[in-house]
């Protein structure tokens, strides 16, 4: 139990980065995003801009910035679909928040813990998701969960990619 | 009080962000005329505004991706295609002039139909104008099957364009933005476009599933569809002109909510998630346009230009076989016709004999002194059947040339060229030679 708690100095710092990684990162996950699944088809089982979301909200450690990350990543999302704005700025608005609230009392930098933080996130994503759109919206949704399951291991696996990546663009002091 | 704001900050700026997405979503969504809730087809200001910025941040990389992707592709083909473009050019051609005949062939069946439409009221939409666009993007989630287009309103696109491929249809124009626009799929939920069997010419809607799966919904358990047969647009939708392939059936399975209807899953004609290149009907025509009357007319000329040939060909051909020597004699029986003579496969033609022979007569020439040429100097190598007919021929002419001359055969006249001829062919009619014995002697010599 030790080893997931942050109480060490390392663990409980606030990551930084330069501003234009706060912008390049979020744009490219959505440009990719939109990219990929042209040529993956049906098995493109990942969802960048929720990865980002939980990377900066954990790195950054505040419920307000992960919080409006997941939003503005939900938000931009959703227009780039023909649905509804706000099922998916919902979704992750509350994934930000949920990563940068376990992020202050967890170890981050373990593999193994984001790797099931990912996990869990893209599950309650997928859960509000449709929870949003046929209980409070009232609208018929099919969805297939095994999709849903095939995503979450699939954001899990580009975590253990993309955040070792992204901790090289941290501003050390 | 403050204490507790400060306290409870990070939840409260949580709760009013939910809060003002679930205010926006309710602004977005209408009972419909059946009861049920959807979406509000025509977008708010605010709402307008924030696709259109998730646009304009997203569409120039996509645009740079794919113009890049384009580039190179295109190189590559400029380059290491253009050798076989001249068979391809011939080959397009030929297909170019087989399509026309097949149009023009099709152009009585299509005014037919024109005409019953106009006694039945209902107005056909023929394709008039399309627009090639690029595929650059997609929404990037399954549960929204749009894709979005490198053209916009400034190329002429509007709501409510059917996309289409070569291979069949793809969807319809939803949004429309300056520069580019987005794509409803077929294969979306809440996608519809009216369609037919073609064979059994059943309709119904066609949409998409959670699996991405295109299907006919609506469809009653006891209609027999085979897997394989081919779906086509009915054009009852105002969207999709009519008889544009959709697919084929791939399997029938039951509707999991009426136990009385049947889903009928489709195979797109159309590779629906990868698509590169696609059309936008622009504009339709209740009739022909002027373009495709005068395809028409180039086809009905090419046809009527061909089919004279053709019996040009045919006369031709008749005068000829006029004009040619009959292989059946209307003067001998039946069994006696130069066809049913068994005793010689190759029948030999004479030629009708000269009323006045003369020194250029074949074989008259033997009776002339000063020819100097043998009249049959072929007469060694005749067949033996020749020789009754020889000899029913009863001139009575000297025997042979050469045995009167002494000299050896085609040197009278130097001319070796009719004698090498001669002896080529043994078979040459010679109705006035004279007995084959007579000129062996003198080839021994």
């Amino acid at each position: 139990m030790p080893l997931l708690t942050a109480n060490t100095r390392r663990d409980l710092e606030v990551h930084r980065y330069p501003a234009p990684v706060y912008l390049l990162v979020p744009v490219a996950a959505l440009v990719l995003q939109a990219l990929l699944p042209r040529f993956m088809g049906r098995y493109a089982w990942f969802d960048l801009p929720l990865v980002v979301t939980v990377y900066f909200a954990l790195g950054r450690r505040s419920p307000i910035q992960g919080t409006f990350m997941g939003a503005i990543l939900g938000l931009f999302e959703d227009a780039l679909t023909h649905h509804a704005i706000g099922i998916n700025g919902i979704a992750k608005t509350i994934a930000g928040y949920l990563a940068a609230s376990v992020g202050i009392r967890i170890d981050v930098q373990n593999n193994a813990i984001r790797l099931l933080l990912n996990f869990a996130l893209s599950l309650l994503c997928s859960g509000i998701y449709v929870f949003i759109y046929r209980v409070l919206l009232g609208m018929e949704l099919d969805y297939n969960w095994l999709n849903e399951l095939f995503r979450a291991l699939g954001n899990s696996a580009v975590a253990l990619i993309l955040f070792p990546l992204l901790d090289r663009c941290q501003v050390r002091d | 009080m403050e204490s507790l704001f400060v306290r409870y900050r990070n939840l409260l700026v949580l709760l009013v962000l939910l809060v003002a997405q679930i205010v926006g979503l309710a602004t977005q969504v209408r009972r419909t005329d059946s009861g049920r809730m959807g979406f509000d087809p025509g977008d708010g200001s605010g709402v307008r505004l924030l696709r259109l910025w998730a646009n304009a941040v997203v569409s120039p990389p996509e645009r740079a991706v794919e113009g890049s992707k384009t580039g190179m592709a295109g190189f590559w083909q400029n380059y290491f295609d253009l050798r076989n473009v001249r068979k391809q050019n011939k080959d397009l051609q030929d297909t170019i002039d087989r399509l026309r005949l097949e149009q023009a062939a099709l152009l009585e069946d299509a005014r037919q139909g024109q005409r019953l439409q106009g006694l039945m009221n209902f107005q056909q939409k023929y394709i008039y104008s399309t627009v090639a666009a690029q595929v650059i993007g997609s929404s990037g989630s399954d549960q929204s099957r749009v894709f979005y287009l490198d053209k916009g309103k400034d190329a002429g696109l509007a709501v409510d364009m059917a996309v289409i491929t070569a291979d069949g249809i793809v969807g319809k124009i939803r949004d429309v933005f300056p520069h580019s626009s987005q794509v409803l799929a077929i294969n979306d939920q809440s996608s519809g476009a009216g369609v037919i069997l073609e064979t059994n010419r059943i309709r119904g809607i066609l949409r998409g599933n959670a699996e991405g799966e295109a299907q006919i919904v609506g469809i009653l358990a006891d209609q027999r569809i085979q897997p394989g047969e081919k779906v086509l647009t009915a054009g009852g939708d105002q969207i999709f002109p009519r008889g544009l392939p959709v697919g084929v059936v791939e399997k029938v399975v039951r509707d999991p909510d009426r136990d009385a209807f049947i889903d009928i899953i489709i195979k797109p004609a159309a590779h629906i998630d990868r698509l590169d290149e696609v059309l936008v009907i622009t504009a339709t025509q209740p009739r022909f346009s002027n373009q495709q009357q005068q395809d028409i007319s180039t086809s009905e000329n090419l046809k009527g230009a061909e089919a004279a040939e053709a019996l040009e060909k045919k006369k031709a051909a008749e005068i000829m076989a006029e004009r040619l020597p009959g292989l059946i004699d209307p003067n001998l029986p039946a069994d006696q016709q130069p066809l049913h003579e068994t005793s010689n496969p190759s029948p030999v033609i004479r030629p009708p004999l000269p009323l006045h022979p003369d020194r250029f007569t074949p074989g008259a020439a033997a009776g002339s002194p000063d020819s100097g040429v043998a009249p049959s100097e072929s007469t060694p190598e005749t067949p033996a059947s020749t020789k009754p007919r020889s000899t029913e021929s009863g001139s009575g002419k000297a025997p042979s040339s050469a045995s009167a001359t002494g000299k050896p055969h085609g040197t009278g006249t130097g001319d070796t060229t009719s004698s090498s001829t001669s002896k080529a062919k043994p078979a040459t009619p010679r109705p006035q030679t004279t007995k084959p014995q007579t000129s062996t002697p003198q080839r021994n010599q």
